[in-house]
């Protein structure tokens, strides 16, 4: 997964210099009317992901308004189910989510330019179940054979509220269209447990670990600017 | 234009952080499935313990074939305690006190059949489940010359290794 982290990171940067040396220096008029509107699009490494890993499927609809000049209230809302398996366990986690929250660009764009280099946080929300497919019983002696437990057992109405900060970039490569990544760093603030066993793999949140409540997490974005007005 | 280099380079280091995290990894202080831990007591005086001379304990599986632990492999020695592993994938485990063992057909050899009720507890990510054991109840096979006289179950529910859980009077 780094290394295509890696390659979007490299092309992303590819596409803001590339942008950077087209953007020449315009004529006279000194203002520039910047577009307002509702911004539209999906999160690309969810489905690349879901193509490539079998353990994994997931979309994201993601969306921002523009209030001000450097404000945005932001949203997202989407599915994953993941499979987490390793030598003792082997179980499924399935649900969707909806997150919202603002957006704050940093960025002194170039005139004329809409980019964005922001940070942002969210309150997230998601229900879900998680599926004990198998589990195999530790035993730090080995001498009788292990045992491996075919359970399928349900655990559902699970649910789960956290936090997130956000920081990213969002580029217009084409006219209106603009591409984003951005990384995040989350903390559940509540969540259910599931009895006799935890959550592993919290939809919209992703993995947990177990030396706390926070978890992190990415995305790389492509969207579609629907402009209604215009505002210097 | 501003270089927004120190962005990238944060998005990466979480990155990074995201993939180097692990903790799939059972800690061998993570109380996982607990062994039965028999203590070897004096018939005459129920108080005080006793020594088994050259003691090897093995289980034998349904096959009646031996099954030797890990943590015992052949060794013989004087003890007056022992753990033993039970199986998780059934109600029983049968084991063999072999007491006064010099090699092969030495000693006096008692065997004990352990019934209980499994339950699996989830423990963690890494360790995933473990087994406790309910309903503990020990059964001996009498034979000609039993050196084991009695017993006596102090916890019916093996749930942890820190102190006995049975009593054997020799």
């Amino acid at each position: 997964m780094l290394k295509y982290s890696i390659s979007i990171l490299c092309l992303l940067l590819l596409c803001t210099t590339t942008l950077a040396q087209n953007d020449s220096i315009p004529s006279d008029s000194l203002r520039y009317a910047q577009k307002y509107g509702l911004r539209l699009g999906g999160d690309v490494s969810k489905l690349v992901r879901s193509f490539i890993d079998d353990d994994y499927s997931g979309f994201e609809i993601n969306g921002d308004y523009r209030l001000t000049k450097n404000l945005y209230v932001a949203g997202e809302i989407g599915f994953e189910e993941n499979t987490t398996s390793n030598d003792q366990l082997n179980s499924t986690a399935n649900g969707s989510y909806f997150k919202g929250g603002v957006d704050y660009n940093m960025y002194k764009n170039w005139f004329g330019m809409e980019n964005m280099i922001y940070s942002g946080f969210r309150v997230g929300a998601t229900t879900f179940k998680q599926t004990l497919n198998s589990y195999t019983i530790y035993q730090s002696n080995q001498s009788w054979p292990a045992t491996t437990v075919n359970s399928g057992q349900e655990f559902s109405g699970l649910s789960a509220i956290w936090g997130e900060l956000i920081i990213g970039i969002k580029a217009e490569v084409l006219n209106n269209i603009y591409v984003g990544l951005n990384a995040q760093l989350k903390g559940r603030i509540t969540e259910k447990e599931p009895n006799n066993f935890e959550n592993i793999y919290i939809p919209g949140f992703g993995r947990t670990y177990d030396s706390g409540r926070f978890g992190i997490g990415f995305g790389y974005n492509i969207s579609y600017l629907i402009p209604l007005y215009k505002k210097e | 234009m501003q270089k927004p280099n120190y962005y990238f380079l944060l998005i990466l280091l979480i990155f990074f952080v995201y993939k180097c995290e692990k903790d799939d990894i059972c800690s061998a202080e993570t109380g996982t499935t607990p062994k039965l831990i028999l203590r070897f007591y004096d018939i005459s005086d129920e108080e005080e313990t006793k020594q088994v001379p050259n003691l090897l304990v093995y289980g034998i599986n349904d096959a009646n074939e031996i099954v030797l632990f890990d943590h015992i492999g052949t060794t013989a020695i004087n003890k007056d305690s022992i753990a033993i592993p039970l199986r998780t994938d059934g109600n029983a485990t049968r084991f063999v006190l072999h007491r006064d063992f010099e090699g092969n057909d030495t000693g006096n050899i008692d065997v004990i059949t352990a019934n209980y009720i499994g339950e699996d507890i989830y423990v963690s990510r890494a360790c995933g489940y473990k087994t406790i054991y309910n309903a503990l109840a020990l059964d001996l096979e009498p034979d000609s010359d039993n050196w084991v006289i009695n017993s006596e179950i102090i916890n019916r529910t093996v749930e942890n290794e820190t102190t006995a859980h049975v009593k054997i009077f020799h």
